[in-house]
């Protein structure tokens, strides 16, 4: 019998993060792949590997590893037909690139799948992006009663947020933290980023910089957080520093809404030949997913050609493809800033009153009716919600990103 | 990317569950060196591998001694009387007893940090080195040998035998997670196949239909649309007459590893009162770190390490354990496979009492699928199922109608197959089921030689021996009184109508037990 001192060494910590989390998400696949090389028909692997690849596709965010999920959805739909668990991974991914019609016609290739829990989130997302908000209140609160599960607190925080009270969403999202383990550290940090979000938006960095940097801490090397790094200190002043990182990130994923973001930062910085190659990157690979079918870049379009590129009429174009599909204070506020450039203020203030008449807190939207009210001349109302923006965040006119 | 708050985007595990060293396997227990130490062996999911610990995990093994207590001799039979039971029972866990525990956590993948909280001589804490047998000094200067690490399996069963029997679809056909109702499909639970119950019977075209390969993989089918009924009235016969068995004897679990602590301590170590309390109660919990906690990080107060003799105040504990969250629990086996229907709200533990009337109505489901069985194959069952031919799909919503068909399921004591389990041939009275599994604690009596159910020994088949609840313990066969491990006997095998002709469950474990400390056998290369 052996024995050991009884000398407790201090626990070191164990944090994995993306890197770590890709490989495994890598090795997973690799061995999927082996298995369906022996047996190509069976579906279990082929759905294992669909979510698997849609897990790899999700941390790097990367167009190319979202087609292949795409791609093993619909080989596997065609071949197996409409499983519950092959519709709801597509209806995910078409919901992740604004395809509501879509996320509909999946959830009801299964007739059972819109009434399961998880048919019923993605029904009450669909319900926010369709301006129907109230309707999507009340699902996810019927969805927490039944299972308090970390997401759905997220989605009602992110509600309260945008329709609520702050400090209210701030606490769902930190009881969503409470449900979450030391295996769900991605989820963590992503909740975190979330509230950082939130205290950028109501212009309090330091919180914000306290919680980005926990979700670093929780979830080390991932690219997301770095994004918002890069962001703050842009609005901090801190443009270098911001640019460089900006560049780190790019390079990892390039992504064009952070390339247009850095175009923006050269714009902003008096470097407008070193904004336009950048803006470049971005347009191409916007226009690259629209010729392919894509339309989650609408929302990018509208915003590059009224920030980036002043073209008011290409950004009406792309506002109005975007408010067809989801009518919501976002592509509405969007809409009325786009005619407001384009035509005038008369059909703008139309579409900035149904923004604000959803009832969103959002200094965004509130400085864009200001400016929409102040070119209809409407001074009094102008002048409200100049004040409610900058109640909402005094520090709105400083740099940030079109999310 | 999306102008909106998208979870799902992180949120990827809905299709797939990992292996989790959350995942408790069993709970054994049984009395040693004379009845003077009782050995708890806590074994789960051998993750990220055999002999390496998670630091993400707390395990618990909880523990309390008290008296035997016997229902007494002319106890009513009565459901009052069964529930008075499950109330006292929870006023006593709740109440009166004091548990002591020890809680293990990784510091290291290859070490481990014991805590004993709440034994009569005081806190403390060693810490050790995992896959290393090693002897801890306690404040009362007595010895307990401990083992953290890799060993194999010890658990010998024939899983996708009980899958079938129970008609549980997702051993055998791919079932979406968002499916709840494709689980235990409303097909009668049976031991004998079901004429027509194509869903389940066996396939002799694919004979690996459902068991687990050395890949990690299952065979398995696409489900069929619904409805998943069977409409059939008879059990299925071969041309020769024979019923075919749903199990076939194998070891699911032949070569496959766990994680495992095992503490062998003195029962005076326990307790102060060995005399009186002989009966030792244990249960195991496993907790994982809450994410919030994984970044704060968890630095080990230094007293533990600079003084591990030191109490640690009771306040300092609970806030360790605030940081976790309780995931499995282990008392009896098949409590919650059985009984619970693997449902994680009813990870209670000990503390299972409310689940008192609904294990009254599970048992009835299963005496209605296992009982007919029995019958058919020409032996007298405890459950009372109006001399039914065929098994019976059946629930229940209100507890007063299942009771009495099971009144004496409950009731009956469980036979022991000869005298071993009594050495000391002491007036000990034999365990009944509803003393078994309420509550849901391994229940090691001192005076025994521990084996189910009066602990748990490691050789004890208890998926034979639960089935042997639906024996009726009066009857007789050959001449002798049925008993807990009358269905592994194969001369009952070779003599009855089926085909195969195999206990359902294996006889022993694919590897050779120690004769001594840690007893579980040395673990399987790993290649993975």
């Amino acid at each position: 019998m052996s024995e050991m001192a009884s000398k407790a060494t201090l626990r070191a910590p164990q944090l994995y993060g993306y890197s770590e989390e890709l490989a495994r998400a890598e090795a997973d696949i690799a061995r999927l792949e082996s298995q369906l090389r022996i047996r190509p028909d069976d579906l279990e692997i082929r759905v294992r590997m669909a979510y698997r690849l849609f897990h790899r596709a999700s941390l790097t965010g990367k167009m190319d590893d979202f087609d292949a999920v795409e791609a093993a959805a619909k080989e596997a739909l065609e071949q197996f037909g409409p499983k519950e668990d092959l519709c709801l991974l597509k209806a995910n991914l078409d919901f992740r690139f604004h395809r509501l019609a879509e996320v509909r016609r999946d959830l009801e290739m299964a007739p059972l799948l819109p009434g399961r829990f998880e048919g019923r989130i993605l029904l009450a997302d669909l319900d926010y992006q369709e301006g129907r908000y109230e309707a999507a209140r009340l699902g996810y609160e019927h969805l927490i009663e039944e299972n308090p599960t970390w997401d759905n607190q997220a989605r009602l925080a992110h509600w309260k947020s945008k329709l609520g009270d702050v400090a209210e969403a701030d606490k769902l999202y930190e009881e969503a933290e409470d449900e979450l383990t030391a295996k769900q550290m991605r989820s963590f940090a992503w909740l975190e980023l979330e509230r950082g979000v939130l205290a950028f938006q109501h212009g309090c960095y330091e919180r914000a910089w306290k919680h980005y940097r926990l979700a670093d801490e929780a979830y080390p090397g991932y690219w997301h957080t770095d994004e918002h790094f890069a962001e703050l200190l842009a609005a901090e002043g801190r443009f270098d520093e911001a640019k460089a990182l900006f560049k780190t990130v790019i390079a990892r994923t390039p992504k064009p809404e952070l390339q247009q973001a850095l175009g923006e930062l050269y714009l902003l910085t008096g470097r407008p030949e070193e904004a336009q190659a950048w803006f470049d990157c971005a347009l191409a690979t916007y226009l690259e997913s629209v010729r392919r079918g894509g339309v989650h870049y609408f929302h990018h379009l509208a915003d590059f050609y009224m920030d980036a590129r002043i073209e008011p009429a290409e950004a009406v174009q792309w506002a109005s493809r975007d408010i067809e599909m989801r009518s919501n204070f976002s592509t509405q506020a969007a809409m009325a800033w786009a005619l407001c450039l384009n035509d005038g203020p008369i059909r703008a203030v139309e579409h900035i009153s149904l923004a604000l008449h959803s009832g969103v807190q959002d200094a965004g939207i509130f400085s864009t009716a200001a400016r929409i009210f102040e070119a209809a001349g409407q001074p009094g109302k102008s002048q409200f919600y100049a004040q409610k923006a900058s109640q909402i965040n005094p520090t709105y006119s400083n740099f940030h990103m079109h999310h | 990317m999306a102008d909106h708050n998208d979870p799902n985007a992180v949120n990827h595990i809905f299709s797939d569950i990992d292996y989790s060293p959350a995942d408790l396997y069993d709970l054994f227990g049984w009395p040693t060196a004379e009845s003077k130490n009782v050995v708890f062996a806590l074994t789960f999911a051998s993750a990220p591998a055999a002999g390496v610990l998670d630091s993400d995990l707390l395990y618990r093994l909880l523990m309390t001694s008290h008296p035997r207590v016997g229902w007494p001799e002319a106890g009513e039979i009565s459901l009052e009387s069964v529930l008075s039971y499950f109330d006292a029972v929870k006023d006593k866990y709740i109440g009166e007893l004091k548990t002591a525990e020890v809680r293990v956590t990784a510091q290291t993948p290859s070490s481990a940090l014991i805590k004993f909280i709440g034994f009569p001589c005081g806190n403390f804490s060693i810490g050790v080195e995992v896959d290393k047998v090693v002897a801890i000094p306690t404040p009362d200067g007595q010895t307990i040998k401990a083992f953290v690490g890799g060993r194999d399996d010890a658990f010998f069963n024939d899983l996708t035998g009980f899958f079938r029997s129970i008609n549980y679809a997702p051993q055998f056909y791919h079932v979406p997670h968002t499916m709840t109702e494709a689980r235990e499909l409303q097909i009668p639970k049976t031991l004998l196949e079901l004429e027509g119950n194509d869903l389940f019977n066996y396939r002799p075209d694919m004979p690996e239909w459902g068991i687990s390969q050395p890949d990690g993989t299952v065979p398995k089918l696409d489900l069929p649309p619904g409805p998943w009924k069977w409409n059939g009235d008879r059990f299925k016969k071969d041309t020769d007459g024979n019923f075919r068995f749903v199990y076939d004897g194998r070891d699911c679990r032949a070569g496959q590893n766990c994680n495992a602590i095992i503490l062998e301590m003195p029962h005076s170590f326990i307790t102060a009162a060995t005399s009186e309390n002989r009966l030792v109660n244990a249960w195991g919990e496993s907790w994982v770190l809450k994410a919030a906690h994984k970044v704060e990080g968890i630095p080990d107060d230094p007293s533990w390490l600079e003084h591990p003799w030191k109490a640690v105040r009771e306040k300092e504990l609970d806030e360790e354990l605030r940081k976790y969250k309780l995931v499995d629990t282990d008392g009896q086996p098949f409590a919650d496979a059985a009984l619970s229907e693997r449902e994680d709200d009813r990870q209670l533990g000990a503390n299972n009492f409310w689940l008192g009337p609904h294990f009254i109505k599970r048992l009835a489901h299963l005496g209605w699928g296992f009982g007919p069985s029995i019958s058919a194959l020409g032996l007298k069952t405890s459950f009372d199922h109006n001399d039914s031919p065929v098994s019976v799909y059946k629930t229940y919503d209100l507890v007063a109608t299942a009771f009495p068909r099971v009144a004496k399921t409950l009731f009956q004591r469980l036979n022991m197959p000869d005298s071993s389990w009594n050495p000391k041939g002491l007036p000990i009275p034999l365990r009944r089921p509803f003393e078994i599994f309420i509550p849901n604690v391994c229940a090691v009596d001192m005076d025994t030689n521990g084996t189910w159910p009066f602990g748990r020994r490691l050789e004890d088949q208890v998926a034979t021996r639960f089935l042997a609840m639906f024996l009726d313990m009066e009857a007789e066969w050959n001449g002798k009184k049925y008993h807990v491990d009358l269905l592994g006997d194969q001369a009952l095998w070779d003599g009855a109508p089926i085909v195969p002709k195999t206990p359902p469950n294996p006889l022993k474990n694919d590897k050779e037990f120690l004769d001594q400390f840690p007893y579980l056998a040395e673990p399987w290369p790993e290649n993975w």
